[in-house]
């Protein structure tokens, strides 16, 4: 199956064009792009990324490590500090909350991996469609369709302000 | 007549040239291959040789013992924790810049925020240090930890030190993993331009990064997530160094201002440091057209505020002793200002109250050597602030009979100098192994403005 890429300067035409090939059903889109472009955001797919449920997983992990770590270690060797309670709630609020975020950050970090596939590929190749054109500050976008299609995509891609249009092997 | 040459077979089959590359990548990879100057050699020499001679002390001072250290009954704190709470201050301009005007949508951020997130690291690694050389045997530091052993004891969690353990260690942690995230698609961009053993480097550290669709939706997600996760962490971070002494009886420490007010310095004195490296960082590498006179004005804005806070809680503490009629509190104060430490007192005030006032003129905070002067003051005075809040606390508590007097020795201020060397080491390898500047950041805002004609 051949891929056509485009090649744009601004997110605003990738977006229309992706839109268009999507009402069209051409759903095998990607796009390569240096930054990150709000107009992008949902182009592709328009889910919540799945990033959000380790974070929150992880700050739940946390939260719970840290309350139960600090209750359960004071009552295996009962010492009375203070006049306070063995376990003293207001001062493991402290330790809970920083696990909290410890844990949401680590969680973080392995969602984003996870979710955004990385590392990605095998060590140093990039997809044929890359090109370090698109970590300068151009904008690729590639489409893969059957060979009938070819030419109407290639108009497409053309009408929506692609500067350039090649085929690249798949 | 002559025919004209010929193209030769191979330039038929040769591939098109490649595209111009952007300019942002050239400017801003720039500083990574820029010619290695003297300059450069004698500030990274000097660095290394303060922490050299750091290190030589610190091995002195295992061997000999604390004693080395200006302690003397009743301060037992002395010049290393005021370093460590320093250092931990510094430590936060770097997340407030990342995460905080993140959320707040402040794009004018991008310019400075990778140079003050690794400055966050940096900071805070050196800031570590100290605990490890505060506490003498430094060995023993895991005793903090809880960790099962043999006597079946815990870590008291009720005490404010241990909850600084927990504060810093996230807070060393969470750092790194925002430098790190934002640092994948820099590593990209660097992966995509170099040769050898960098290519090698940058190809493992940009995991196969490409700039797809799915790579930057979840990219931006973990971002937003690890800001909104940080956002609290930093304003907690301080708030619990401050507690190490606001837990506490002493006089000129139990107050509950502390929180508010040390994370105020804390972001004053960041912001502070961040300037007095890149001003210079920015006209070595000529990146005027990146850090502008709009980011000066901003962190000069940043720095008058947080300054004005900072002033608030300087004043809140001497009503706050006089108001509450404790004689103790009130001799605490007084000493302070008029005491044997009425020096460093004097000095704080000048540098943290009155030196930023100038950034109400908006021609102080565009030009550069004003704002270097000005940071710079900032950065002494906090750490004078340091000096003063806990050596005069300590050495005029309750009882008379027990005051005294405490002088950093030649061995504390070697250790204290070796700090800033092993910082500014840190800040000068890594500005030639690391995208300094968020390239990816940059290059949003600029293809915007493109896009909108310059006028985004």
């Amino acid at each position: 199956m051949p891929s056509i890429r485009g090649v744009y300067d601004f997110p605003g035409p990738v977006a229309e064009a992706a839109t268009k090939l999507k009402d069209r059903g051409f759903n095998d889109l990607e796009i390569y792009a240096p930054s990150a472009f709000p107009e992008l955001d949902d182009v592709i797919d328009d889910k919540p990324s799945g990033v959000r449920r380790w974070t929150l997983i992880g700050g739940l992990l946390g939260v719970v490590c840290g309350y139960s770590m600090t209750i359960w270690m004071s009552f295996d060797w009962p010492t009375m500090i203070g006049g306070k309670p063995f376990a003293s709630i207001p001062p493991y609020t402290v330790i809970g909350f920083e696990l909290t975020i410890l844990f949401g950050g680590i969680a973080t970090l392995l969602g984003l991996l996870v979710v955004g596939g990385l590392p990605y590929g095998k060590f140093g190749e990039v997809d044929n469609a890359y090109s370090p054109r698109f970590s300068a500050e151009e904008i690729g976008l590639v489409v893969s369709c059957s060979e009938r299609d070819v030419a109407e995509v290639d108009a497409l891609l053309r009408a929506t302000a692609a500067k350039e249009v090649d085929l690249v092997e798949a | 007549m002559t025919p004209p040459p010929a193209m030769s077979v191979a330039d038929t089959m040769r591939p098109p040239p490649e595209p111009p590359d952007s300019q942002i990548n050239k400017d801003l990879l720039g500083i990574m291959y820029h010619r290695i100057s003297p300059g450069y050699l004698l500030l990274l020499g000097a660095a290394m040789l303060s922490v050299v001679a750091a290190g030589a002390t610190w091995v002195y001072q295992i061997y000999i013992g604390l004693g080395i250290g200006g302690y003397t009954h009743p301060i037992f704190w002395g010049a290393y924790i005021i370093t460590f709470v320093f250092w931990v201050g510094i430590a936060h301009a770097g997340t407030l810049i990342s995460a905080i005007l993140y959320l707040f949508r402040a794009k004018w951020r991008n310019a400075i925020n990778r140079g003050a997130e690794a400055m966050t690291v940096f900071a805070v690694l050196t800031a570590a240090q100290f605990l490890g050389i505060h506490v003498g045997r430094m060995w023993k530091s895991y005793f903090i930890l809880p960790y099962p052993n043999q006597r079946g004891l815990w870590t008291n969690f009720k005490s404010p030190l241990e909850w600084d353990t927990f504060a810093i260690s996230t807070y060393a942690t969470i750092a790194i993993v925002f430098l790190f995230i934002g640092l994948i698609p820099d590593f990209a961009v660097a992966r995509d331009r170099a040769k050898g053993i960098r290519k090698l480097a940058y190809t493992a550290l940009a995991l196969g990064w490409q700039g797809t669709s799915r790579q930057w939706k979840s990219h931006t997600r973990s971002v937003l997530h690890l800001s909104g996760l940080a956002t609290p962490l930093v304003l907690s971070v301080h708030s619990v160094i401050s507690w190490d002494f606001a837990m506490s009886l002493v006089p000129g420490w139990h107050a509950t201002i502390f929180a508010p007010y040390f994370v105020a310095g804390a972001i004053f004195s960041g912001f502070s440091m961040v300037l007095t490296f890149f001003i210079p960082l920015r006209r070595i590498y000529g990146l005027e057209k990146y850090i502008t006179e709009y980011h000066f004005d901003n962190m000069a804005r940043f720095i008058l505020l947080t300054g004005w806070i900072v002033t608030y809680g300087y004043a809140s503490e001497y009503f706050v002793a006089w108001y509450s009629a404790v004689e103790p509190e009130q001799t605490s104060f007084w000493l302070r200002a008029f005491g044997p430490y009425w020096i460093s007192t004097w000095v704080m005030l000048f540098c943290n109250c009155i030196a930023p006032q100038i950034f109400w003129f908006r021609w102080a905070r565009v030009t550069p050597w004003i704002l270097f002067v000005v940071a710079t003051l900032v950065n002494i005075g906090m750490w004078f602030e340091r000096y003063v809040i806990i050596i005069t606390g300590l050495s005029r508590e309750y009882e008379s009979a027990v005051w005294g007097i405490y002088t950093p020795t030649f061995a504390e201020l070697t250790i204290f100098a070796g700090s800033f060397g092993f910082f500014s080491m840190l800040f000068l390898l890594a500005i030639k192994v690391l995208p300094i500047i968020a390239i990816t950041e940059v290059k949003e805002l600029a293809i915007h403005e493109k896009a909108h004609g310059g006028a985004h």
